[in-house]
């Protein structure tokens, strides 16, 4: 064997576990996603698939629960904009500024990414809980009572709770983000800027944000192609329920196939979040690219 | 000069306002983890009049967390192993060679980064149940591995690509095979990307819920994530056990976070933010 094909042939050899994984457990999975969302069929082993056409996607669009999903997963999205970039823009201003116990800060504001989604969950469940969790507790301590509602158990409440509960696990992590932005601005051109006459708010509005376009790009990819992967905290909260008020599109696919046993249907949301999913990152990227 | 002053109050208020939110939920489940089911109903927001260790060895020992903590560490610990060496493996001949697959391969990698895990789980629950790997450890491992892999082949690829292939022709001439270089010089000169794919895979691992749900059944295999969603909605049984599981589920990784936090923090940017 001369060198030139054995290195060939070890190339080949060190590519071989990583590509089996990956076909086995990523690709050959996507192909069975497709094909079996166009059968009909029970369970998981040996149960007899009917070939049913598109019939599963048309039960999907025609399905209220899997709009009510979409909608849901909408609050995620504006959530994202409207109360996580500017709270992680202001928590990285404060890491980065020059107050004290800035270590302490950035340490503190981080902790709850580290944790299992699933602890931080069931955390918030025991927190919002209607009758003696903390959070009506202290309503009703001061006397606003009225407020103190079943957090979990109401209607689009119960999502825009879970919304919130996401932005507190998620804050530090953006907030890290952001701060890479603001680190990344010299000074000297602030100190120009002040001999020129700006004050901070003019100094934030026409340096700070226009030079940190990068990492509002970077916050807006993964907030939008997150939201469509929204599941454990959900799951974890309220499952989708009550009465499938809080679904979002993972969720749904779970309920459908492993509660309802419509595992074509299933497949079927699947293949919709695939679609979905590669659309808004592979359209995001280029939008953004463009934009250079 | 006042106008300095006065945002810098504002700026303190808010950074002090945001430690409490973010660590007083932490505090009060610590708190209800010693109390009983009287105290927790009665009042959340007190101070426990006793404190209830108790229900620390209840959780550990009835309710069985310090065997799901236990799996979760392992599951955890095996596939930090495995996406590093199959992830270096992979990535080493990416960042290399310049044969006529290697960059389709690494495309299809940077695909795997975009797939939405859920899409996956009916076919992944079907061939587990094929492969005889339902219920197992080690479907649930190279399925971890799978979804770890594109990010830290990404990662990796990067970070050889900027060391200097001079010290692969040294070694090469000095009489090493390509399994030497990567093992003998590579390896070593990568200890900063290891660390860095190690913590996010080890973190991810810990924590998985989606496919320990689809993929196990016996409960003395369950991982904390499981096993947590397990009390969910019962408000029958004793709280502060409960609180108790969900406190120690947290505490390795809190321990991880507390001794490496920089390095944490870096990593899981750089995992998260790809380009």
């Amino acid at each position: 064997m001369g060198k030139k094909t054995g290195r060939l042939v070890w190339s080949i050899l060190f590519l071989v576990p990583a590509l089996t994984l990956f076909c086995v457990f990523l690709l050959n999975p996507i192909i069975q996603a497709v094909i079996m969302s166009f059968y009909k069929w029970k369970g998981i082993a040996g149960a007899p698939m009917t070939f049913v056409g598109i019939n599963n996607y048309i039960s999907v669009m025609k399905s209220g629960t899997f709009w009510l999903s979409l909608r849901n997963s909408l609050f995620f999205m504006i959530g994202g904009f409207v109360v996580l970039m500017p709270l992680a823009f202001v928590l990285a201003y404060i890491v980065t500024s020059k107050i004290k116990g800035v270590r302490f800060f950035k340490t503190a504001y981080y902790i709850p990414v580290m944790l299992p989604v699933t602890a931080v969950g069931l955390m918030w469940v025991y927190i919002l809980q209607p009758n003696w969790g903390l959070l009506n507790t202290v309503l009703k301590s001061v006397g606003l009572e009225q407020l103190a509602i079943n957090w979990l158990g109401t209607q689009t409440v119960n999502v825009i709770s879970v919304v919130l509960v996401n932005e507190w696990i998620f804050a530090g992590f953006n907030m890290l983000i952001f701060a890479a932005g603001l680190i990344a601005i010299p000074s000297e051109i602030y100190e120009s800027a002040i001999i020129d006459g700006a004050n901070k708010g003019q100094s934030l509005r026409y340096i700070t944000i226009p030079m940190m376009k990068e990492s509002f790009k970077i916050f807006a990819v993964l907030c939008v192609t997150g939201c469509l992967k929204t599941f454990d905290l959900m799951f974890s909260m309220t499952g989708g329920g009550p009465n499938h008020s809080s679904e979002v599109p993972a969720t749904l696919l779970y309920n459908e196939a492993f509660s309802s046993k419509n595992f074509g249907k299933g497949n079927a949301i699947g293949v919709v979040i695939l679609i979905l999913g590669l659309a808004l990152s592979i359209g995001l990227n280029k939008a953004m690219k463009s934009e250079d | 000069m006042k106008k300095i002053k006065i945002s810098t109050i504002v700026l303190n208020v808010f950074a002090w306002f945001w430690s409490i939110v973010t660590l007083y939920p932490l505090l009060v489940t610590f708190l209800s983890s010693l109390k009983d089911n009287e105290e927790i109903f009665g009042n959340m927001f007190a101070l426990p009049t006793k404190m209830i260790w108790q229900n620390y060895a209840d959780a550990l020992f009835s309710a069985n967390m310090i065997r799901s903590i236990g799996n979760s560490l392992f599951l955890a610990a095996l596939t930090t192993v495995c996406v590093v060496l199959v992830g270096m493996l992979a990535a080493y001949i990416l960042a290399r060679q310049k044969y006529f697959f290697v960059k389709p391969v690494y495309m299809l990698f940077l695909l795997g980064v975009m797939v939405p895990i859920h899409t996956t789980i009916i076919p992944i629950s079907k061939i587990a149940a094929s492969m005889k790997g339902y219920d197992t450890y080690w479907m649930l491992i190279l399925v971890y591995t799978t979804f770890q892999l594109a990010q830290a082949i990404f990662l990796m690829t990067g970070y050889i690509k900027g060391v200097s292939s001079e010290i692969d022709e040294a070694a090469t001439i000095d009489g090493c095979g390509m399994l030497g270089v990567l093992f003998r010089m590579i390896l070593p000169l990568s200890k900063p990307i290891i660390a860095t794919v190690s913590i996010i895979s080890f973190v991810y691992a810990y924590s998985e819920l989606v496919f320990s749900v689809i993929l196990l059944s016996s409960p003395n295999k369950y991982p904390v994530s499981r096993s947590l969603m397990y009390f969910k909605g019962d408000y029958s049984a004793r709280m502060g056990p409960i609180f108790a599981s969900i406190i120690l589920s947290v505490l390795p990784l809190i321990i991880i976070y507390l001794l490496f936090h920089e390095k944490v923090q870096e990593g899981m940017m750089a995992g998260a933010v790809k380009g």
